[in-house]
């Protein structure tokens, strides 16, 4: 059977503490100005202060059944890999940012200084993660989260998942239907976020309590 | 007037004597370019103000500006070359020459934007087929191709004529024409045939191709409700018609004037209907695309058609793209016969204001909105190096123009002047 990586966020669990954004940064040497994992919060317009009411919800790359992001690319430089992962070829790129005009979800950073390099570098290590595949990206292209591409070929679970304390993530092979995140997705009815956009995300959201 | 005698290859009409002036301020804003540029090409993009959030800037504006006048003077070009109306025969080579021109500018302003300048070639290299960009760029070679190849055609009998002059636009002249001197019936009879069936090639190159596919490039964009809309691509082909007339009426009557020889007033007249009807049936269609866009009822682009009615954009869309832009044009340009050179011109320069509001109400309202609640919202303002490299690639495209119509055969009004038929 064809695999499907997908993910599913339960927004009853999570905190807010925002290690799933750190994890990535730290996983993937993302650099300043950018972040593949973002926590955003949802000011409900019709609260008041005092009792102003937020949602929080992590946004990762949707890594969409169908990416509108991919189609729009001049160049092929994104590419859906067998399991469902949606990547960015660097070596391509032209940093035409047609691809972040496109998805819906403002998943794409664009790198618009040298990464780890310049003031307030000098001199230090430049990044964390010394694994060739996560090398920093060069100035001046598109970038995204990649669902740790590098750890899911060596069998491991996004850094995300293993990060989040209060184990609101889940990750693994939605046509599994023994699969934990299948399972999850089940139990806790979780729906992908905005699908009228047409694009099919494989990130689940459960919904908050 | 010393021009009247001689037409193209007079003395009159040289380098120095009526655009000296014109000329400095133009180097001076190039130079002023360049040093910007140069700043983009060593800073790469982070010179500008452009985010995550807001990834296009006003140097996408000037893309679509200049696309749409390329194709606006092309298209008024068509008029001629195809479709026989001959009344506006004397601009015709002016035109398909602002149209290189203006295409030129375009591509130099879309390179700028371009995050790796150095990968430009990539975007012909590499291909996707499903990517309106990737067609655009082949649309976009061809028709700089097509438009040199019909411009050459549309100057040939002329430039044979100046081959004996003893001047360097005389040695220009003979070296364009070297193998093709021909001027029997039969070869000028052929040249018109090209010129058609190019003309008629171009066509749906400059509508389908050029324009009403950059157009699609931002019509394709779902996550943006206001762009994703039919009727965009049609709106763009409109819009084009209406500033590639404004700019070519005033760019003739700029050059004209200092030149010091007398203007066409019933072509410019002409020209000033044409223009008119362009800009009724462009604010037509821009009615009825803010209207169902609103009726929509979407969310994000009831909050960009939000922010340019009664918002941050409002001055610059009720000013200048509805009053200056808009209204007051159609109040000079309805009076048609009475209007003088000077009216036409003021009239096409505010058409022109108004359409590069127009531009930059495509592009920049939609950009600032986060693309889902909870992201910051864009407050993108552009740098010093984004104005002012912009203004240089504009001298640029004024200096090509004044040194072409200097060294090149392309006004027709000049040769009425010579063979003495000047109404």
């Amino acid at each position: 059977m064809e695999m499907k990586l997908g993910m599913m966020i339960d927004l009853d669990k999570c905190i807010a503490c925002q290690a799933c954004t750190i994890a990535c940064k730290a996983e993937n040497n993302v650099a300043e100005g950018i972040q593949w994992n973002r926590v955003m919060a949802v000011m409900d317009p019709a609260s008041k202060y005092p009792n102003v009411k937020v949602e929080l919800y992590p946004r990762p790359c949707m890594h969409c059944e169908r990416p509108p992001c991919l189609p729009v690319c001049p160049v092929s430089a994104i590419y859906k890999r067998a399991d469902g992962i949606v990547m960015q070829d660097y070596d391509k790129c032209i940093g035409c940012r047609r691809c972040m005009a496109a998805c819906p979800y403002g998943a794409r950073g664009f790198n618009y200084e040298e990464p780890f390099k310049g003031k307030g570098y000098e001199g230090k290590p430049n990044y964390l993660n010394p694994d060739p595949a996560v090398a920093p990206r060069q100035a001046n292209k598109v970038e995204k989260c990649t669902f740790c591409f590098q750890r899911v070929d060596q069998g491991k679970q996004p850094a995300c998942i293993g990060a989040c304390p209060s184990v609101a993530r889940f990750f693994g092979d939605l046509e599994d239907p023994n699969s934990d995140v299948a399972k999850q997705i089940k139990r806790r009815k979780a729906e992908p976020l905005n699908p009228e956009k047409g694009t099919v995300p494989t990130v689940f959201y459960a919904p908050r309590g | 007037m010393s021009v009247a005698k001689t037409g193209p290859g007079s003395p009159g009409i040289t380098l120095g004597s009526d655009f000296r002036s014109t000329y400095a301020t133009l180097l001076i804003l190039m130079a002023a370019g360049a040093y910007a540029i140069g700043a983009r090409v060593l800073g790469g993009l982070n010179v500008t103000g452009l985010t995550s959030i807001t990834p296009w800037g006003v140097w996408v504006v000037f893309y679509i500006f200049f696309v749409g006048l390329s194709a606006g003077a092309f298209l008024l070009s068509t008029l001629i070359y195809v479709f026989g109306m001959h009344r506006f025969e004397k601009i015709g080579k002016e035109a398909l020459l602002v149209s290189l021109i203006s295409m030129v500018v375009a591509l130099c302003f879309i390179l700028l934007d371009l995050g790796r300048m150095d990968r430009f070639i990539y975007a012909l290299w590499f291909g996707n087929a499903t990517s309106v960009l990737a067609w655009e760029v082949r649309f976009y070679m061809l028709y700089i191709l097509l438009l040199a190849v019909e411009l050459f055609y549309a100057m040939r009998p002329d430039l044979v004529r100046l081959r004996g002059e003893a001047s360097l636009r005389g040695r220009l002249a003979a070296a364009l024409t070297r193998n093709r001197d021909n001027l029997s019936p039969a070869a000028l009879e052929r040249d018109h045939r090209v010129m058609r069936v190019l003309g008629a090639l171009g066509i749906p190159l400059a509508i389908l191709g050029v324009h009403g596919g950059t157009g699609t490039l931002f019509a394709v964009v779902k996550a943006q409700p206001y762009w994703n809309s039919a009727l965009f691509p049609v709106l763009f082909v409109v819009s084009a018609l209406v500033s590639g007339t404004a700019l070519l009426m005033v760019l003739h009557i700029f050059r004209c004037r200092r030149q010091g020889r007398k203007l066409d007033l019933d072509l410019l007249r002409g020209m000033g209907a044409l223009l008119l009807g362009f800009l009724a049936l462009d604010l037509m269609l821009e009615f009825y695309e803010y209207l169902i866009g609103a009726y929509r009822l979407e969310a994000a682009e009831w909050a960009t058609l939000t922010s340019i009615f009664a918002g941050r954009y409002a001055w610059s869309f009720w000013l200048i793209q509805i009053g200056l832009g808009a209204i007051i044009p159609v109040i000079i340009l309805a009076r048609g016969s009475r209007n003088s050179a000077g009216n036409l011109f003021l009239a096409a320069l505010l058409v022109l204001a108004g359409i590069m509001a127009v531009r930059f109400h495509i592009v920049l309202p939609p950009l600032a909105l986060p693309q889902l609640p909870g992201l910051p919202w864009g407050h993108y303002g552009p740098t010093w190096v984004e104005w002012v490299s912009s203004l240089g690639l504009m001298a640029m495209g004024m200096l090509l123009y004044v040194a072409g119509t200097n060294f090149l055969p392309v006004d027709g009004t000049a040769e009425d002047e010579r063979s003495g038929n000047n109404g």
